[in-house]
């Protein structure tokens, strides 16, 4: 794929501190576009998230994102962090709907540092809120860190 | 109401067979451009010996080849249509790249009768797939919780 290279930052796990802030990643408005190839992509064709009509039969205030759409983004703000293969343990409970037009931003912290099975790992707790603050998912995850050297 | 005679009950197994395109498409649904999602060259050069899992590429094993899954539980008087998904937790034991086969085993664990805001009974349901490779290696655990209201 042609796309640009994003420039990553990579986290070593002998410069990790407990504390530390995972650096947030503000994701464009959801649009209807990105939740049919969501859908396409995941499997998960439930008319609530690309059928307007459905959504306000059901109440839900219009179209709402897949729960796990929104996962995946905690999942591309881990992968951001930790790298490609570098999560062990990744899980969220979703608090509140996402709808067209919000801007999610991921958030999280550094709980703990150890080393298990040869590796340097941390765990840590995240959370997706949109732009008023109202919060969509919040979870936790242990992922392993490439050591200096 | 969950027949508690269901719990521990497991269903037949399933296997999904890991592709570079179904990874592509999940990275790019959600926005994640990284290249080692998207090229095995790039995945290569980053020391992987094919493309690695997206983090969430799990929930795309059960919906593409779990396609029983929604009548089973119709089966055990489950109605999923209302179900809301509540939390969604991974454990990835090992490595998982695009060209490995997984077979999952889903085991309905846990199933609680509870009183909605509204009054209304509504049934938490919490099933963990697991998952081994073509050579019978655990390499993930899946654990979702959905609400039935």
């Amino acid at each position: 794929m042609t796309t640009e290279i994003q420039a990553k930052t990579k986290f070593y796990y002998d410069d990790v501190q407990v504390g530390d802030a995972i650096p947030a990643l503000v994701k464009p408005p959801v649009t209807l576009n990105q939740l049919v190839r969501y859908s396409g992509a995941s499997g998960d064709f439930n008319p609530l998230h690309t059928d307007p009509e459905m959504g306000k039969r059901m109440g839900t205030g219009g179209i709402i994102a897949h729960g796990m759409f929104v996962m995946g983004c905690v999942g591309q703000f881990m992968s951001d962090y930790a790298g490609p293969g570098g999560l062990r343990k990744f899980g969220v409970r979703f608090k509140s709907m996402t709808h067209l037009g919000e801007v999610l931003t991921c958030s999280g912290t550094i709980l703990e540092k150890y080393e298990a099975e040869g590796e340097g790992r941390v765990a840590g707790e995240v959370k997706v809120a949109d732009e008023k603050g109202d919060v969509k998912v919040v979870g936790s995850f242990v992922a392993a860190l490439p050591r200096r050297g | 109401m969950i027949d508690q005679s269901k719990i521990g009950q497991s269903f037949p197994a399933f296997s999904f067979e890991v592709t570079r395109g179904k990874i592509h498409e999940l990275a790019l649904a959600i926005g994640d451009l990284n290249p080692i999602y998207h090229s095995k060259e790039a995945a290569q050069a980053a020391g992987f010996p094919d493309v690695p899992l997206f983090p969430t590429s799990p929930t795309t094993f059960s919906f593409w080849a779990d396609t029983g899954g929604g009548r089973r539980m119709a089966d055990l008087g489950i109605d999923m249509s209302r179900a809301l998904h509540g939390e969604e937790q991974y454990e990835y034991l090992a490595p998982i790249y695009a060209g490995d086969t997984v077979t999952g085993v889903t085991t309905l664990v846990e199933g609680k009768t509870r009183q909605g805001s509204n009054g209304a009974p509504m049934d938490i349901l919490t099933t963990e797939t697991r998952y081994t490779n073509q050579n019978g290696q655990p390499v993930l655990n899946v654990r979702r919780m959905a609400v039935v209201i």
